[in-house]
């Protein structure tokens, strides 16, 4: 019974530890490996509405050929998102001469919260939902050997960030891990969305749209408009 | 010519209210709009005074014109595109397919909501001569006052920016 106490806060002391190691650094370390030559699978997710608007502009500019394969993450029951998803990959997918085509796959997790849903019941839906995201994440790639993606793009709102989550706990237990890209919407004028906040220390590169956000946090950056 | 007025998915009663009232048509018949229509959303408006054709409420103005209110559509780029002036809430989404078709934009924030980031980007917006940034009360006014021409052309969607940023992150050589 003595050794209760200290061993969970032995237990505790090592799991900060491993958070700690596999928190982004503070200044990025330079690139010196020679540039990429294969693909790069790319996740993104699409949070519904004005999200969904800005992450497939995002998506827009891309080389598809470069970011191979592409995995869309949805929230359970937002057909529209999917259908504009299916719509981006029809636009991008050259007209003429090629026939290879490229793949992509849609992905649907539950709401971390349904919009009205009580306060009350909201750790019960965050779990469902972090559960759907760890087997997306981590669990499916054990099982059929195929890494979820080598980047994802976040832009909110909260079902994104149990995705961010399920994402630590694969770098938490040394798994392959997406690097983590968050871009703050064009709403977002002087002050981060709660997504935003949230994900902030967690994030390998965290971007805005709107250089007064970007004034004094060094996390931030402004590289002009995005979408 | 023709006034298109949003409120995309949402609820904005007041606006909705406001676009349809006496100070508000006359101001945009004066203006030269003469056929003014209305995508009201959630909102309430009485439709005591118009005509229900399906899905759609319509009523001849005294003196010329034409109003047309209906709840929403699959999409409203037609609508964006067929306007000469385009009055709506703050919502980003709105605002830059509106902007990018380089359409007269008259934003009013809906000042019930919560967080009120709406605010702080049409304020944004209009400090840059991109939109109008009007009030509920004041939109007759901001109508009058407003000379298209002279609003700030919104920058074209450049893709470049996102795919530099990306590429160089993931490592692949990006053009210098």
């Amino acid at each position: 019974m003595s050794y209760g106490l200290p061993l969970a806060l032995l237990l505790a002391a090592a799991a900060l530890a491993r958070l700690y190691a596999v928190l982004p650094r503070a200044t990025p370390r330079r690139r010196t490996a020679p540039p990429r030559t294969g693909t790069c699978a790319l996740a993104v997710f699409l949070g519904s509405g004005g999200h969904t608007s800005e992450a497939l502009a995002l998506l827009a500019g891309l080389d598809f050929a470069r970011y191979t394969p592409r995995t869309y993450v949805l929230s359970s029951g937002d057909a529209l998102s999917a259908k504009k998803a299916i719509a981006l990959e029809a636009a991008k997918a050259s007209p003429a001469g090629s026939s290879r085509k490229s793949p992509y796959a849609l992905v649907t997790i539950p709401r971390a919260r349904r919009v009205h849903q009580p306060l009350l019941t909201t750790p019960f839906s965050s779990a469902v939902s972090l559960a759907a995201c760890a087997y997306h994440v981590a669990l499916a790639p054990l099982l059929t050997g195929r890494p979820f993606a080598d980047v994802l793009l976040v832009n909110g709102p909260g079902t994104c960030v149990m995705l961010c989550l399920a994402v630590y706990l694969n770098r938490f237990l040394g798994l392959p891990s997406p690097k983590l890209i968050y871009v703050e919407s064009f709403a977002r004028v002087k002050r981060l969305s709660l997504s935003g906040k949230i994900l902030k220390p967690f994030v390998d590169r965290f971007l805005v749209q709107w250089p007064d956000l970007a004034q004094g946090d060094s996390r931030l950056q402004y590289k002009g408009c995005l979408v | 010519m023709r006034a298109f007025v949003t409120v995309g998915s949402t609820r904005f009663d007041d606006l909705v209210q406001r676009a349809l009232s006496d100070a508000v048509l006359d101001t945009l018949r004066t203006r030269g709009y003469s056929t003014v229509v209305v995508q009201c959303g959630n909102s309430d408006f009485d439709a005591g005074i118009y005509t229900q054709h399906g899905e759609s409420w319509t009523r001849e103005l005294e003196g010329g014109g034409a109003v047309e209110v209906w709840r929403f559509k699959a999409s409203l780029d037609e609508e964006y595109k067929q306007a000469d002036l385009v009055i709506s809430h703050a919502g980003s989404g709105t605002i830059l397919d509106v902007l990018r078709l380089q359409k007269p934009l008259i934003v009013v924030p809906n000042s019930t909501l919560l967080d009120d980031h709406q605010q702080e980007l049409a304020t944004a917006l209009a400090g840059l001569g991109h939109v109008r940034a009007a009030t509920v009360p004041n939109l007759p006014q901001t109508i009058t006052a407003l000379d298209p021409s002279t609003l700030v052309p919104f920058p074209k969607f450049d893709g470049s920016r996102f795919r530099e940023i990306l590429d160089e992150e993931m490592g692949f050589a990006v053009p210098t």
